[in-house]
Protein backbone atom coordinates (compact mmCIF):
# COMPACT_ATOMS: atom_id res chain seq x y z
CA UNK A 1 0.00 0.00 0.00
CA UNK A 2 0.85 3.49 -0.79
CA UNK A 3 1.05 5.97 2.36
CA UNK A 4 2.69 9.33 3.34
CA UNK A 5 6.05 9.32 4.78
CA UNK A 6 8.55 12.33 5.49
CA UNK A 7 12.10 11.43 4.91
CA UNK A 8 15.16 12.64 6.15
CA UNK A 9 18.66 12.67 6.87
CA UNK A 10 20.67 11.32 9.71
CA UNK A 11 24.46 10.51 9.84
CA UNK A 12 24.49 10.76 5.93
CA UNK A 13 21.74 7.88 5.36
CA UNK A 14 18.04 8.07 4.18
CA UNK A 15 15.36 7.47 6.80
CA UNK A 16 11.18 7.34 6.64
CA UNK A 17 8.64 7.62 8.78
CA UNK A 18 5.11 7.13 7.97
CA UNK A 19 3.05 9.94 8.47
CA UNK A 20 0.24 9.20 11.38
CA UNK A 21 -1.79 12.61 12.47
CA UNK A 22 0.18 15.88 12.61
CA UNK A 23 3.74 16.44 12.22
CA UNK A 24 5.99 19.47 13.12
CA UNK A 25 9.35 20.69 11.95
CA UNK A 26 11.12 22.70 14.15
CA UNK A 27 14.52 23.99 14.10
CA UNK A 28 16.81 22.38 16.55
CA UNK A 29 16.32 24.13 20.03
CA UNK A 30 17.48 22.37 23.09
CA UNK A 31 15.16 20.56 25.31
CA UNK A 32 14.48 20.87 29.18
CA UNK A 33 17.33 18.34 30.41
CA UNK A 34 15.59 15.22 32.51
CA UNK A 35 18.56 13.99 34.97
CA UNK A 36 18.69 10.29 34.88
CA UNK A 37 16.65 9.79 31.71
CA UNK A 38 17.62 6.86 29.34
CA UNK A 39 20.66 8.74 27.26
CA UNK A 40 18.80 9.02 24.14
CA UNK A 41 16.88 11.27 25.56
CA UNK A 42 17.35 14.85 24.87
CA UNK A 43 14.86 16.34 27.03
CA UNK A 44 11.45 17.33 27.40
CA UNK A 45 9.99 20.31 25.01
CA UNK A 46 6.61 22.10 25.75
CA UNK A 47 4.89 22.92 22.13
CA UNK A 48 1.69 24.25 21.53
CA UNK A 49 0.60 22.85 24.80
CA UNK A 50 2.15 19.28 24.54
CA UNK A 51 5.22 18.24 26.27
CA UNK A 52 7.22 16.27 23.72
CA UNK A 53 9.93 13.88 25.20
CA UNK A 54 12.88 14.75 22.36
CA UNK A 55 14.93 11.72 21.39
CA UNK A 56 18.71 12.15 20.10
CA UNK A 57 18.30 9.02 17.09
CA UNK A 58 21.29 9.25 16.55
CA UNK A 59 22.48 7.95 20.08
CA UNK A 60 19.18 5.59 20.04
CA UNK A 61 20.01 3.84 16.75
CA UNK A 62 24.24 3.58 17.89
CA UNK A 63 24.94 6.11 14.64
CA UNK A 64 27.21 7.91 16.96
CA UNK A 65 29.43 10.14 14.27
CA UNK A 66 33.25 9.15 14.84
CA UNK A 67 34.93 11.57 17.25
CA UNK A 68 38.56 12.73 17.01
CA UNK A 69 41.09 9.90 17.56
CA UNK A 70 41.36 9.12 21.35
CA UNK A 71 37.91 10.90 21.84
CA UNK A 72 34.73 9.54 22.62
CA UNK A 73 32.10 11.79 20.07
CA UNK A 74 30.52 14.47 22.13
CA UNK A 75 26.61 14.26 21.22
CA UNK A 76 25.83 17.91 22.23
CA UNK A 77 27.96 20.15 20.91
CA UNK A 78 29.21 19.75 17.20
CA UNK A 79 26.89 21.13 14.46
CA UNK A 80 23.74 21.47 15.60
CA UNK A 81 22.87 24.56 13.33
CA UNK A 82 20.84 23.41 10.87
CA UNK A 83 19.39 19.84 12.65
CA UNK A 84 15.79 19.48 12.93
CA UNK A 85 13.42 18.22 15.62
CA UNK A 86 10.43 16.50 14.16
CA UNK A 87 7.37 15.84 16.09
CA UNK A 88 5.30 12.56 15.79
CA UNK A 89 3.40 10.47 17.31
CA UNK A 90 2.82 6.98 17.44
CA UNK A 91 -0.16 5.11 18.81
CA UNK A 92 -1.17 8.56 20.33
CA UNK A 93 1.97 9.15 21.86
CA UNK A 94 3.70 12.11 20.73
CA UNK A 95 7.35 12.47 20.73
CA UNK A 96 10.07 14.21 18.56
CA UNK A 97 13.44 13.44 17.58
CA UNK A 98 16.38 15.04 16.19
CA UNK A 99 17.24 14.76 12.28
CA UNK A 100 20.44 16.42 10.41
CA UNK A 101 18.07 17.64 7.79
CA UNK A 102 14.49 17.05 6.02
CA UNK A 103 14.05 15.92 3.12
CA UNK A 104 10.52 16.11 2.23
CA UNK A 105 7.15 14.73 2.20
CA UNK A 106 6.57 11.66 -0.20
CA UNK A 107 4.29 9.08 -0.75
CA UNK A 108 5.83 5.81 -0.76
CA UNK A 109 5.23 1.71 -1.29
CA UNK A 110 5.03 0.84 2.46
CA UNK A 111 8.14 -1.70 3.25
CA UNK A 112 7.12 -5.69 3.20
CA UNK A 113 9.44 -7.46 4.95
CA UNK A 114 11.50 -6.13 8.00
CA UNK A 115 14.94 -7.19 6.69
CA UNK A 116 17.12 -9.66 7.88
CA UNK A 117 20.66 -7.46 8.25
CA UNK A 118 20.81 -3.70 8.22
CA UNK A 119 24.26 -2.16 8.16
CA UNK A 120 25.61 -0.87 11.58
CA UNK A 121 21.98 -0.56 12.64
CA UNK A 122 19.67 -3.09 15.15
CA UNK A 123 17.37 -5.10 12.79
CA UNK A 124 14.60 -4.90 14.88
CA UNK A 125 14.87 -1.01 15.10
CA UNK A 126 14.05 -1.20 10.63
CA UNK A 127 11.02 -1.89 9.40
CA UNK A 128 11.95 -2.53 6.19
CA UNK A 129 12.88 -0.76 3.13
CA UNK A 130 11.31 1.11 0.51
CA UNK A 131 12.12 2.48 -2.37
CA UNK A 132 12.02 6.03 -4.57
CA UNK A 133 13.44 6.42 -7.62
CA UNK A 134 16.43 3.44 -6.53
CA UNK A 135 16.61 5.54 -3.58
CA UNK A 136 16.48 2.72 -0.56
CA UNK A 137 14.50 4.28 2.42
CA UNK A 138 15.40 2.97 5.56
CA UNK A 139 11.56 2.95 7.46
CA UNK A 140 12.10 2.74 10.99
CA UNK A 141 9.74 0.86 13.58
CA UNK A 142 9.19 3.47 16.22
CA UNK A 143 7.46 1.85 18.07
CA UNK A 144 10.38 -0.60 18.99
CA UNK A 145 12.79 2.40 18.89
CA UNK A 146 10.64 4.22 21.98
CA UNK A 147 10.60 0.90 23.88
CA UNK A 148 13.81 0.86 26.21
CA UNK A 149 15.45 -2.33 25.88
CA UNK B 1 -6.57 28.01 48.75
CA UNK B 2 -6.58 24.35 47.71
CA UNK B 3 -3.67 22.71 49.04
CA UNK B 4 -0.80 21.15 46.51
CA UNK B 5 -1.19 24.53 44.49
CA UNK B 6 2.08 26.23 45.57
CA UNK B 7 5.13 25.02 44.83
CA UNK B 8 8.59 25.99 45.67
CA UNK B 9 10.75 26.36 42.96
CA UNK B 10 14.71 25.21 43.54
CA UNK B 11 17.53 25.21 41.29
CA UNK B 12 19.92 23.08 40.45
CA UNK B 13 22.68 23.67 38.06
CA UNK B 14 20.99 26.48 36.36
CA UNK B 15 17.86 24.39 36.09
CA UNK B 16 14.32 25.01 37.84
CA UNK B 17 12.49 22.35 39.96
CA UNK B 18 10.00 22.17 42.21
CA UNK B 19 8.98 20.28 45.43
CA UNK B 20 5.23 21.10 47.18
CA UNK B 21 5.43 23.27 49.89
CA UNK B 22 2.90 21.25 52.12
CA UNK B 23 6.27 18.92 52.23
CA UNK B 24 8.56 21.92 53.26
CA UNK B 25 9.45 22.57 57.15
CA UNK B 26 12.40 24.91 56.74
CA UNK B 27 15.04 26.73 54.19
CA UNK B 28 18.05 27.03 55.38
CA UNK B 29 21.85 27.13 55.00
CA UNK B 30 23.74 24.08 55.10
CA UNK B 31 26.16 24.46 58.76
CA UNK B 32 26.96 22.24 60.84
CA UNK B 33 26.81 18.65 58.51
CA UNK B 34 28.57 16.10 60.14
CA UNK B 35 29.45 13.03 57.79
CA UNK B 36 28.38 9.93 58.17
CA UNK B 37 30.33 7.26 57.25
CA UNK B 38 27.43 4.64 57.56
CA UNK B 39 25.25 6.79 54.86
CA UNK B 40 25.87 6.20 51.75
CA UNK B 41 27.80 8.65 49.03
CA UNK B 42 24.48 10.63 48.02
CA UNK B 43 24.43 11.90 51.40
CA UNK B 44 26.66 15.19 52.82
CA UNK B 45 25.77 14.19 56.00
CA UNK B 46 23.65 14.53 58.44
CA UNK B 47 22.22 17.53 60.38
CA UNK B 48 20.91 18.33 63.56
CA UNK B 49 17.28 20.28 63.40
CA UNK B 50 14.81 20.87 66.11
CA UNK B 51 17.19 18.71 68.42
CA UNK B 52 17.37 15.63 65.96
CA UNK B 53 19.41 14.76 63.66
CA UNK B 54 18.17 14.17 59.94
CA UNK B 55 20.15 12.74 56.56
CA UNK B 56 21.22 15.17 54.44
CA UNK B 57 21.27 14.21 50.71
CA UNK B 58 23.23 16.20 47.35
CA UNK B 59 20.60 16.44 45.53
CA UNK B 60 22.85 16.99 42.26
CA UNK B 61 24.88 13.95 43.39
CA UNK B 62 21.95 11.86 43.03
CA UNK B 63 20.83 13.26 39.31
CA UNK B 64 24.17 12.87 38.55
CA UNK B 65 25.06 16.85 37.47
CA UNK B 66 28.22 17.86 38.96
CA UNK B 67 29.45 20.81 40.48
CA UNK B 68 29.69 21.83 44.16
CA UNK B 69 26.97 20.90 46.91
CA UNK B 70 24.32 23.41 46.61
CA UNK B 71 24.28 26.21 49.05
CA UNK B 72 20.64 26.21 50.76
CA UNK B 73 19.44 23.39 52.92
CA UNK B 74 15.84 22.26 52.17
CA UNK B 75 14.44 20.48 55.35
CA UNK B 76 11.46 18.40 53.78
CA UNK B 77 8.97 16.26 55.17
CA UNK B 78 8.96 12.77 53.42
CA UNK B 79 7.23 9.50 54.03
CA UNK B 80 10.55 8.29 55.95
CA UNK B 81 10.63 10.61 57.71
CA UNK B 82 12.51 14.29 58.11
CA UNK B 83 15.37 14.67 55.27
CA UNK B 84 17.54 17.61 54.29
CA UNK B 85 18.14 18.37 50.32
CA UNK B 86 20.65 20.22 49.54
CA UNK B 87 20.10 22.98 46.47
CA UNK B 88 21.96 25.52 44.49
CA UNK B 89 19.33 28.32 45.37
CA UNK B 90 15.41 28.49 46.03
CA UNK B 91 14.08 30.88 43.53
CA UNK B 92 10.75 31.26 44.02
CA UNK B 93 7.53 30.55 45.63
CA UNK B 94 4.96 29.73 42.52
CA UNK B 95 1.09 29.19 42.99
CA UNK B 96 -0.47 27.32 40.73
CA UNK B 97 -3.76 25.97 38.94
CA UNK B 98 -1.99 24.05 36.88
CA UNK B 99 -2.05 20.09 37.83
CA UNK B 100 1.07 18.34 36.72
CA UNK B 101 1.75 16.75 33.60
CA UNK B 102 3.03 13.59 33.81
CA UNK B 103 6.50 12.64 32.74
CA UNK B 104 6.25 11.10 29.26
CA UNK B 105 6.53 7.26 28.89
CA UNK B 106 10.13 6.42 27.47
CA UNK B 107 11.76 8.57 28.83
CA UNK B 108 13.37 6.90 31.79
CA UNK B 109 13.38 3.81 33.82
CA UNK B 110 9.45 3.34 34.78
CA UNK B 111 11.05 1.43 37.91
CA UNK B 112 12.47 5.43 39.07
CA UNK B 113 10.53 7.80 41.07
CA UNK B 114 12.58 10.92 41.07
CA UNK B 115 9.79 12.71 39.15
CA UNK B 116 5.94 13.39 40.39
CA UNK B 117 5.52 15.50 37.43
CA UNK B 118 6.04 18.86 34.78
CA UNK B 119 4.87 22.54 35.32
CA UNK B 120 4.89 24.81 33.43
CA UNK B 121 6.41 28.61 34.53
CA UNK B 122 7.72 31.21 32.48
CA UNK B 123 7.92 29.68 29.25
CA UNK B 124 9.67 26.68 30.61
CA UNK B 125 9.20 23.73 32.06
CA UNK B 126 9.95 22.64 35.61
CA UNK B 127 10.27 19.12 37.17
CA UNK B 128 8.45 18.46 40.16
CA UNK B 129 10.21 16.26 42.68
CA UNK B 130 9.13 13.44 44.23
CA UNK B 131 10.45 13.54 47.32
CA UNK B 132 9.73 10.34 48.53
CA UNK B 133 11.44 8.66 45.10
CA UNK B 134 14.64 10.07 45.94
CA UNK B 135 16.51 7.70 47.72
CA UNK B 136 16.48 3.94 47.06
Amino acid sequence: MRNSYLLFLLSDRIFGVRLVGAIEILPWRASRRVPLAYSYVEGLLDYRGIVYPVYNLLQRLNLGRPGPIGFTAEQQSPARTGQSIILLEENKMPFGIVVDSVVKMTSLEDPVSAPGKVRGIDPKFVKGFSYEEDQEIMVLDFERLLHAG
Amino acid sequence: MDVGTRFLILSLEGESYAVPITRLLEITVPRGIQRDAKLTEVFEGKIEFRGKWIPVVNVKKIFKLGGKPGAALLVIKGAKGLLGLLVDAVTEIIDTEQKPVPLPKGVMNPTLNYYAGILRHKEGLILLLNEDGLLP
